[in-house]
Formats: structure tokens, C-alpha cells, sequence
């Protein structure tokens, strides 16, 4: 909320600057998020008169003025663009030599040919307001050559006003708070009406068919009226405030809203028929034409202010167009009523209407304030429209609701905030806010919890209670533990001394992370960059992966805030591509990035997560050097780096398996599924691993023709990372390495060899490495060669080179056997 | 032949071997000298070989002078060799110079991402005051979102979290609606449930609100929420705990101050600053010219939300915090567009 100083200090004194001012709200909880100092960068800007204004010679968007901005100044002729101004008129005049805002300095100019001596300013060059079409239009009682800043000049103070703190959202609600900050007093609007003329009974009749969302609605009835401008001070508050003039009408209505808080609606009297107002819900079919001159179909729960003859108002949102104050208007109607907030709240929303209005009712209002708001309305309306306000009000609820009580135990501020604060300074510092209290009486309630299923706890002799008697406004308090924030809030949460935690210690658990900042630092390590990349991705993304809107596992959002993030993703490929896309625009095409994330998916009625490890290589397995070829990163280098992960943290290696590559997503003859082997033999599928579909990365116009990708099941691999490991007896005997080429099948899968050799060479046998694949004369065309090197270390005794011959014999006979192989000689 | 014509045959003789041994320039010239002068048939035993001329007498003498000149060969040979070693060392490693100030083999730098590795920071921080990482789903129920939260459905402080929904599969009929988080905080209703006081846990994680991307907004954030619940769990302790963290995130003479806030699930509520790491307290843009900077929101934990988490609130209390990882990232590595994060440029990675 906007405060301009200036309106402030009517109802409380400020001996502080503006920012030590700042300062202290900030510390009671009003955040004050900027500090404006209108006028502070004008300079030579003054009030002057029009006494001509001809069309431009050259240009027939331009006029040429004629201005004075004193008796003994000399006239200036100034070139102007604007269309509002008339001969006669007061208007803000940037001098030469003048600056306005954003330190834009103004000097005698030639414009289309004709000399400009000065600037005629609208309220947006001078930062005042939005205007940008017209000049800002003075009074004509303003006094020529008066410097602007004396005519508009203030100090407003931006406050971040809390959504609970609706009492707040007003000058008089502010002003308070610098009352209970300073120690100032607080001082009232004067809230005196005079009246003359006819009752106002004989004009209005009121009649709540639903007082359960109008709880209270005072009318006023105000005739003889002269529509035109508020009085200038009126005008340059609002205008600071940041709400446009209008009229004296309908800135008195504004006025009193900023002022007090409390949102009036003014109607047209002679619209109104036979000044009959019903508030009611709206009926089927019903429709109003609104403020906005939006024709709306209404909704039965809506609350309407009617007359016989249908809808004037949505209730507390937006006035009709037909009641509509203008200049015809000689008498009016004032609404000063209070309306469900939840109601309100609905219904701005349904019609997305959300008003400075509807704002304040949603966060509900003081009931005297009805009453209060229509007699300030119709005591601004009286002075500065000339306005007779008749006699008396209509009331439909004139009883204000008994104050509310709350009880609390003064000790449970001390042991909550953890710092001993006696019963007297808690009962001075609620006084600040004006919260009297008393002693509870034995049977009083206090309200740990409030609401529908509440938890109360009765005082009796062995609680020390004390019951807060809390004011209209502060519809924020209900519970004990209110009471507490709010003695915390005024003694100044800087005087809280702060202690380490030295309560009992939870049992030791382990973070789960933990086992993943190993996997991290580790792919860091070998030269990858982590990245993190969006959750929600777009339709397309996954319809390029078969995951088409039929799919019935995509978790969608409703109301994304694009389409292109609308879905949660169930794979980090597009979101990966989108990454090498971008660095490969930054001319970075080597990426080898890894992220760590949750997809996501629905599995039985309900959302889950998994967690996933996403790996991709594009570009050059390592920097460009000058003493070695670049290689560009592949499958095997991507395997490498997940054995290299599996043998670290799970103990385990790893295995591929063949599977069908999903249809354009992935390269058909170079995808596998990653299968962990525990030295047991338990075999565990992780994930899988291969090269991207030339088409999905023209899909993302990614220029990269070899993109390889990774994607682990983290939560799989977690569960396989052993809890202890077991070194045991070192095997300090050497070694013995056996070298075996055999001649398969060309299309014989190695893995399969490789697996076989494992589960038949022994339980001596450590370590399976191929070292070379080799196809070309003399084997046959159909024919390649591979060679392993087997290694056979053992705990207790020598290896005698019999033993590990048979061990190598039996390998190469299963292998011979299974698979056809024949030992290379 | 006498005694001294032998002797000036031996001496001529080691004359030669050891001029010629000093001008062979390979060991294998030294092999050849060696075999010709102390060989079987080598000079040495040619000139010994006349020795039978001489008297009984006279024949150890002739063999006293012949040993001193055949150890002063073997001496010279040794001695050359090992030069001839030196030398030819000396040459191999000539040869072998290299321009030493040629860089490096480049190996890929690698990085660790600077949310993640914040995040980890932050986890690490509260860890030692025995704070433990625990998970918490991104797709939340409406109830523990909200509801139990004590944020009731049309209440203004809803504004605070503008929401992003799941769509729930046709067919499908559930009491709670489902979102996507809007802040970590659901976590602490789950931590409760699923534990006893003394309570200390951390959940971090992704976080989405409807929001328009700017240099300051994502719709997509992260988060990491506190949660301690005890018997004696205050407010001061909270102060304590959380100028430890400023202090180890932002140096030990960070100042930092507690100003009341609004949180619908804390009672009371407070915003923590720090001083601003930008001015160091003088007044900048990015302070607001306040010298300070708002780093998270906390308090202490409504009754109404300790009851939803199962515990009573009549004889437990506890405080909760949650901060925006990408802020605390930001304010870190000094990041001035949280866009950065999702972007993932390598260049801006690899200064990390």
C-alpha cells in the first residue's frame, strides 16, 4: 500500500525521517519495500497558465502554446503534443535548464521548425501518475510560478501490508502502528456529519435477504450535488496514494477507502428505482452490465445489491454501469456495508475482478466501520460537492458485536519465545496495540486451537491467566499463541537473545543423500557437468517419445503456465536436448552433462516419483589436446563411466542386455538395458544406455549426430549400495593372468561371452578384461576374434599353473560348447 | 730375454692399452681392447708367453710386474666404461629434452551444479546441529499443501502461493486434490507423522508456482524447509540456530536480524535478514537500500499444524524455517538471473 507522509501525519505525529520511520515499521512487522520522495528530482518545473494555444504551423499533431508562469516572468512559447489543454488552464511548466525524472533535462529546442521554450508535462513525466496522453491539468486556483514539488511534492512510503493484517490496509490502520511504534497518539478523522434537508428513510429503504454475506449494510442518501474535481489537496493525496482523481463524487468513495479501509460504493440515486435497495443472491439468467462495461452472466451465488427492478452491483466487487455516478448525477446513494470475505473473495475471482475493494472485504472488516465509512463519505461528499446529506442513516445492523476475549497464559510467551517476560511488561506492551487486559476469571477459556474442531484449556488456580479484551480491527487475533506473536511483535523481536538448540538430540539417522553426493562428485570427477533442468516439460516433448496425450501414465498440470511446461516429465531426454541445444548455439557443442531428478508417472491411481539418474554425452569424450585425436564420446564411454560408478559404490558390474529401442527415440542397434551383477550373481536391472535417434535430434534441431544417453533408476541403485563392506584377508600372493582369444559368430554378442566366462571360470577368477576385438583375414567374413584376459588371484595358497590351466580349459570348453567359439591359436 | 727387457714389453704394453682405451668412444670398443690386451690369446699372455726363457728366478718377478699392469688395464676399462655409460646417458637425455613449458594434457573440468551443491551446503550446515535430509514428493495433496498447514481453501493468504494443479486421470475419484508443491513445507506435516519428538529434520526439494519468469521468479524453484519440535524448543533457539547457519554460509561477521513476518502455519512469525552481502550494509539496489536482505521466512510452528502433524501442541513445541535454495545460491555466488540455474550454459557451470 502507497502512503504519502503527508496524509499520514494527520493522524499521528512523526518527529522521525522517512527512513528511520521505514525502519521501525519494518521491525513491527509493516515492511516498508521502497520509500518515494515525489518531487525530489524536479527542478524548475512551476505552475503556469495557457494563454494561447494554436495549431503548429508544420505539424497538424502539434500546438503551439503560449504560457506565463508569472506577472513578471517573461511569456515562453512552448511546442506541445498533447490534446487536452485549453486556454485559461493551470499546468505544470518544465523551465529551461528544468529536469524531470529519470534525469531527463529540458532546454529551448527546435521542434518541426519552431522554437520550444520549455515542456508542458503530463503526470507521467513527472512521475505522478500513468498518464502519459495528457497534460496534468492544475486547478485554476493554482498559483502561477509555485515550484511543483510545493504543489505535489510528498514522501510515500510503499508498506508490504501482511494478508492478515486487513485492518492495516489504510492510512488511519497504519497510522496506528506508527502510534504503537513511536508511542505517539493516535488522533481521528473527524467523523462529525451535518445534516439537513429530508430523512434519509424517506429516500432509501434497505432490505438483506442474506444477512449471512451482509452481515451489515448502512446506507446515506446525499442531494443537491455539483459533480466536478475534488479540491487539489484531495487530488495530489490520491494521486500520491496512486489512485487517478475522478470527480468529488467518486474521490470521496476512494478517499474513504485509503483513509479508513472501508470500501463505499456510491449509486446514481435517481437509478436506483423508488430508492429501494435489496441485496440479494442472483437469479438464473440474471445479467449486469459493469463499471467496465463487460456485460456478465451472473451466477446464482453471487450477491448482488438490486433494486425492484434487478442487479445494480456484484456485491463488494464491482459496480453496474446504469447506477453509475457521472456528471448528470445531482443526488446519490452511499453503500457502506460489509460482505462475506470468503463470498467476495469467490466471486472476484469468478468474474476476475479483483479490486482495492474486494481486497478489503476478503480480509473481512470491522463492523463499526460501516457506520463510520458512510458518514465520512457523506460528510467529503457534503463539503466538496456542495451536497446536502439527509437526515439519519439506514442501519440493519446498528449493534456492534461484543469485543472479543482471549485468554492467555503469560507464562507461555516466556516458553515459547524462550526469554522470561513478567506479566506486567506483557499486559504494557498489548497496550501499545490497544489490547487491554484483565485477570482471567477461574472457567475462562483459553483457545490453543480456534476453528471447528478447537482445542480450549480451562483456567483455573493453577493457571496464571490473563484474558485480552482486543479491539474491532484486529480480526486477526483469536488464539493464545496470537497474543504471544503480538507481545513479541511490539517489544522487537532484535531483543530476542539467540541460543543454539541444547534440547535432546533426535536418534542418528542417515542422510539419504549422501550415498548421491559420492555418485556426483564422482562424474565430476571424470570431466561431466551436473545440470538441473526443468520438471514440467511440454506435450510435444513427450509425444517425440511415444508418449503421446492418449498416454495415460503423464501426469498433466490444468493450469500450466505454458504449454511447453505443462507435464511432468517422465524422462530427462528433452529437457537434455534442449540443454545441448543451447550450449551448442553458445558454440559449446561438447556436453556431457549428468542431473540427478524425479520423473514422473501415475502407477495405480496415484502420482509417483522416481528418482533418476540422466546422462548425456554429445561432442568430444574429452577437450581438444595437441597430442592425441579427439574421440567422440560413445557408448562405450558412457558405459565406462557407469562401471566405473558400479564398481565404487555398489561393488557390482555391470552388464548390457539388447532391447528393442523405443520407435525414434532411441538408435536401433545401439541401445541396451544396464543390468548390475552382485559378486552372488543377483542380477538387478538399473536402467538403460545408448545412442539418441538421428530423428529425435533433428526433432530438437540439436546439430550433435552421436548424442548418448544414460538413464539410471536411483532408487534401484541405492538399495544395491552395500551397507558394509567387507575387505577381510588381503590377497597378498601374486596374481595370475591368462590370456584367451577365441573366434566366434561376427554377430556374437561379446556380453554374452564375457557373462559366461564369469559364471564358469572359477571362484578363484577376479577380474574378466577384453582386450581386443578383431575381425579381417585370416578369419572368415562372418568370423571375429576376441580376446580376453582373465585373472585368477586367490587368499590361501600359491596358484600352481595346472590349477589355472584347467580353470582356462573349462572357460574355453563352455564357451566352445555354448557358443561355438574355438580357441585362437 | 731378461727381467728388464719383460718389464719394458709390459710397460709399452700398458702404455698402448691405455691410450687405446682412452680414445674407444663404445663399449664395444672396450671389449675389443679388453679381449686383445687381457684375452686368451690376448698381448698380455703373447708377451707372458716368453717368460720360459727365463731363469726359475727370475720368472716371478717378471709375473710380479705383469700383475699391476693387468690391473691398471682392467682399472681403465672400468673407468671408461662407466663415462662411455655417462656420456651416452648424458647424449639419450639431450635428445630427449622436451619444451617444457608446453601445457597440460586437458582432461574435462567438470562441475558440480550450484543449486545442488547450495542445497548440499545448507543440509550440510544444519547437519551438524543434527538436522537429517528427509524426502518428500513433489505431487502434494491440496490438504497437506494447504489445509493442514492451516492455509484454509479462500482465505486471503492463499494469494501467497499461486498454485499449479494436477490434472487428475479421467475416471479416477479422490477426496484431496492434487497440486504441485508450492513450498517444501508439506514436508514438515510428513516428518511429523512419521516420527516422535525430538524431532530435527531438513526437506528440500523442487518446488512450482504459477509465476511469470523473470530475472527473480521461476516457475520452477527450490527449496529446503527446517523442522524441530521438542519439549523446550523456543523461539531463542531458533535465532541461535539460524545465525549459526547465516554465519557459516555468509561469514562469521554477518549481521543478522529477526523482524516479525506472516506465515499462516507459524505462530509467531518472523522474516530472518542478513546484512547485505552486495554493500555490506551501506545501502544498495539489492538491498532497497535498506543494508539488508531478507534470506528466509520462519516461526514458530502453529498449534493447529503440530496437532495435523500428530503431536500436542500442549506439550511440544517446536519452529520451522524455509528458505528459496535459489536465493541462498544467488546470494552466494553473487548469480543475478535465477534463470541461470535452469539454463545450464556450460560456460556458466564451469565457473563454478
Amino acid at each position: 500500500m502507497r502512503v504519502p507522509l503527508s496524509w499520514l501525519r494527520e493522524f499521528v505525529d512523526i518527529e522521525l525521517t522517512p527512513e528511520q520511520l521505514a525502519e521501525r515499521l519494518t521491525l513491527l512487522g509493516m515492511e516498508v519495500s521502497a520509500i518515494e520522495h515525489i518531487g525530489a528530482d524536479w527542478q524548475r518545473i512551476v505552475v503556469g497558465e495557457l494563454l494561447e494555444v494554436l495549431p503548429h504551423p508544420n505539424s497538424r499533431k502539434l500546438s503551439l502554446t503560449r504560457v506565463r508562469t508569472g506577472a513578471s516572468e517573461p511569456e515562453l512559447s512552448i511546442v506541445c503534443g498533447a490534446t487536452n489543454i485549453e486556454v485559461g488552464q493551470r499546468i505544470p511548466v518544465a523551465l529551461p535548464g528544468s529536469v524531470l525524472p529519470g534525469d531527463r533535462h529540458i532546454d529551448i529546442t527546435t521542434i518541426a521548425g519552431t522554437q520550444s521554450q520549455g515542456m508542458l508535462c503530463s503526470g507521467d513525466e513527472l512521475g505522478l501518475t500513468s498518464d502519459a496522453d495528457g497534460i496534468l491539468i492544475l486547478p485554476a486556483d493554482a498559483q502561477l510560478g509555485v515550484d511543483m514539488a510545493d504543489m505535489a511534492g510528498d514522501v510515500v512510503l510503499d508498506i508490504d501490508v501482511k494478508p492478515n493484517r486487513g485492518d492495516a490496509l489504510s492510512i488511519l490502520g497504519l497510522a496506528r502502528e506508527v502510534a504503537a511504534a513511536t508511542g505517539a497518539t493516535l488522533r481521528w478523522p473527524d467523523l462529525s456529519v451535518v445534516e439537513a434537508g429530508d430523512a434519509t428513510s424517506d429516500h432509501l429503504r434497505v432490505d438483506v435477504e442474506d444477512p449471512d454475506l451482509c452481515p451489515v449494510f448502512v446506507g446515506r442518501y446525499v442531494d443537491a450535488i455539483t459533480l466536478g474535481p475534488s479540491p487539489w489537496d484531495v487530488q495530489r493525496r490520491l494521486i500520491a496514494a496512486g489512485v487517478r482523481p475522478i470527480s468529488n463524487v467518486v474521490d470521496a468513495s476512494n478517499y474513504v477507502l485509503l483513509e479508513l479501509g472501508k470500501p463505499i460504493h456510491t449509486f446514481d440515486a435517481d437509478a436506483v428505482r423508488e430508492g429501494h435497495i435489496i441485496v440479494r443472491r442472483a437469479r438464473d439468467g440474471e445479467r449486469l452490465e459493469t463499471l467496465d462495461h463487460v456485460g456478465r452472466e451472473l451466477t446464482t451465488d453471487t450477491l448482488l445489491i438490486s433494486d425492484a427492478a434487478g442487479p445494480l452491483a456484484i456485491a463488494g466487487v464491482m459496480g453496474g454501469a446504469a447506477s453509475e455516478v457521472g456528471d448528470a448525477t445531482t443526488s446519490v446513494i452511499i453503500e457502506s456495508a460489509i460482505f462475506d470475505p470468503v463470498s467476495v473473495r469467490r466471486t472476484a475471482f469468478r468474474y476476475a475482478l479483483r479490486s482495492e475493494a474486494s481486497l478489503r472485504f476478503e480480509k473481512g472488516q470491522e463492523h463499526r466501520m460501516a457506520r463510520l465509512g458512510a458518514d465520512r463519505t457523506a460528510a467529503l461528499i457534503g463539503a466538496w460537492a456542495g451536497g446536502r446529506v439527509a437526515v439519519g442513516v439506514v442501519d440493519t445492523a446498528p449493534d456492534a458485536p461484543q469485543a472479543v476475549r482471549i485468554a492467555f497464559r503469560p507464562a507461555r510467551t516466556s516458553q515459547l519465545l524462550g526469554q522470561t517476560l513478567g506479566i506486567d511488561e506483557q499486559r504494557a506492551l498489548l497496550e501499545r496495540v490497544q489490547i487491554r487486559t484483565e485477570r482471567a476469571r477461574a472457567g475462562e477459556m483459553i483457545t490453543v486451537i480456534a476453528g471447528d474442531d478447537p482445542l480450549r484449556v480451562a483456567v483455573n488456580e493453577l493457571v496464571d491467566a490473563l484474558v485480552a479484551i482486543v479491539p474491532g480491527h484486529r480480526r486477526d487475533l483469536s488464539i493464545e499463541s496470537d497474543l504471544i506473536e503480538e507481545i513479541a511483535r511490539v517489544r522487537g523481536y532484535e531483543t530476542l537473545p539467540g541460543r543454539l538448540p541444547d534440547t535432546a538430540m533426535p536418534p542418528y539417522l542417515a542422510d539419504p543423500q549422501r550415498p548421491l553426493d559420492e555418485l556426483r562428485a564422482q562424474l565430476a570427477g571424470a570431466g561431466l557437468n551436473e545440470i538441473v533442468s526443468h520438471g514440467l516439460i511440454g506435450p510435444e516433448d513427450h509425444a517425440r517419445l511415444g508418449l503421446g496425450p492418449d498416454d495415460e501414465q503423464t501426469v498433466r498440470t490444468t493450469n500450466p503456465v505454458t504449454v511447453d511446461h505443462s507435464e511432468l516429465r517422465r524422462s530427462m531426454i528433452p529437457e537434455h536436448l534442449r540443454v545441448l541445444l543451447e550450449n551448442e548455439r553458445q558454440r559449446t557443442p561438447d556436453v556431457r552433462a549428468f542431473e540427478i531428478g524425479a520423473l514422473h508417472a501415475w502407477h495405480d491411481g496415484e502420482p509417483a516419483e522416481r528418482l533418476v539418474l540422466g546422462l548425456m554425452l554429445a561432442g568430444r569424450e574429452n577437450p581438444l589436446t595437441y597430442d592425441r585425436v579427439a574421440t567422440p564420446a560413445d557408448m562405450a564411454t558412457a558405459k565406462g563411466l557407469l562401471e566405473q560408478l558400479a564398481a565404487r559404490q555398489l561393488r557390482c558390474r555391470l552388464e548390457y542386455e539388447p532391447v528393442s529401442a523405443r520407435d525414434g527415440v532411441e538408435h536401433p542397434g545401439r541401445i541396451a538395458a544396464v543390468v548390475a551383477v552382485a559378486p552372488e550373481g543377483e542380477r538387478t536391472s538399473l536402467g538403460r544406455v545408448g545412442e539418441l535417434h538421428p530423428i529425435l535430434l533433428r526433432h530438437y534441431q540439436v546439430r550433435a549426430e552421436h548424442v548418448v544417453f544414460a538413464e539410471i533408476d536411483l532408487d534401484a541403485y541405492r538399495r544395491l549400495i552395500p551397507g558394509r563392506v567387507r575387505v577381510g584377508r588381503l590377497e597378498h600372493l601374486p596374481g595370475v593372468e591368462r590370456d584367451i582369444a577365441v573366434v566366434v559368430a561376427a554377430d556374437q554378442p561379446v556380453g554374452e561371452l564375457e557373462a559366461l566366462i564369469h559364471a564358469h571360470g572359477g571362484s578363484h577368477l577376479r577380474a574378466v578384461t577384453l582386450f581386443d576385438e578383431y575381425r579381417g583375414s585370416p578369419l572368415g567374413d562372418d568370423e571375429k576374434s576376441v580376446a580376453f584376459r582373465l585373472r585368477y588371484e586367490t587368499l590361501d595358497h600359491d596358484l600352481d599353473d595346472g590349477m589355472v590351466e584347467l580353470m582356462v580349459e573349462r572357460v574355453v570348453a563352455v564357451l566352445s560348447e555354448r557358443l561355438g567359439a574355438r580357441l585362437r591359436a | 730375454m731378461d727381467v728388464a727387457s719383460f718389464s719394458a714389453q709390459l710397460d709399452e704394453l700398458r702404455a698402448r692399452a691405455v691410450s687405446a682405451i682412452d680414445g674407444a668412444d663404445s663399449p664395444e670398443a672396450l671389449d675389443a681392447i679388453e679381449s686383445g690386451m687381457l684375452g686368451r690369446k690376448g698381448e698380455l699372455r703373447g708377451v707372458l708367453g716368453g717368460i720360459g726363457a727365463l731363469s726359475a728366478e727370475d720368472r716371478p718377478k717378471v709375473g710380479a710386474l705383469a700383475n699391476p699392469v693387468r690391473g691398471s688395464i682392467e682399472a681403465a676399462l672400468a673407468d671408461r666404461r662407466v663415462s662411455l655409460e655417462a656420456e651416452a646417458l648424458d647424449a639419450r637425455l639431450r635428445t630427449g629434452a622436451q619444451d617444457v613449458t608446453l601445457p597440460g594434457r586437458r582432461r574435462a573440468r567438470g562441475s558440480l551444479h550450484p543449486l545442488v551443491e547450495t542445497e548440499r551446503e545448507i543440509a550440510r550446515i544444519f547437519g551438524r546441529f543434527g538436522f537429517v535430509v528427509v524426502d518428500s514428493p513433489e505431487v502434494e495433496s491440496d490438504e497437506l499443501n494447504f489445509g493442514a498447514l492451516n492455509i484454509p481453501a479462500d482465505h486471503p493468504a492463499c494469494d501467497l502461493w499461486d498454485t499449479i494443479y494436477v490434472e487428475e486421470p479421467a475416471g479416477t475419484e479422490r477426496d484431496d486434490r492434487l497440486l504441485l508443491r508450492t513450498h517444501t513445507s508439506p514436508g514438515q506435516i510428513r516428518a511429523m507423522r512419521d516420527r516422535r519428538p525430538p524431532i530435527r529434520v531438513l526437506t528440500p526439494g523442487r518446488c512450482y508456482r504459477y509465476e511469470a519468469v523473470d530475472a527473480s521468479h521461476s516457475f520452477e524453484f527450490f527449496q529446503i524447509e527446517g523442522l524441530m519440535v521438542d519439549e523446550g524448543t523456543t523461539m531463542a533457539h531458533l535465532r541461535g540456530l539460524l545465525d549459526a547457519f547465516a554465519h557459516a554460509m555468509f561469514g562469521a561477521d554477518r549481521a543478522t536480524r529477526f523482524r516479525p513476518g506472516y506465515y499462516p502455519f507459524t505462530e509467531p512469525s518472523v522474516a530472518f535478514d542478513i546484512g547485505c552481502v552486495v554493500c555490506e550494509g551501506e545501502g544498495c539496489p539489492a538491498c532497497k537500500r535498506t543494508g539488508w536482505m531478507t534470506i528466509l521466512g520462519a516461526g514458530m510452528v502453529h498449534p493447529v499444524v503440530l496437532r495435523n502433524g500428530g503431536i500436542d501442541p500442549e506439550h511440544y513445541q517446536g519452529f520451522a524455517f524455509g528458505m528459496g535454495t535459489d536465493r541462498i545460491a544467488m546470494l552466494r555466488y553473487a548469480i543475478t538471473d535465477i534463470r541461470a540455474f535452469l539454463a545450464n550454459d556450460m560456460r556458466f557451470l564451469e565457473r563454478l
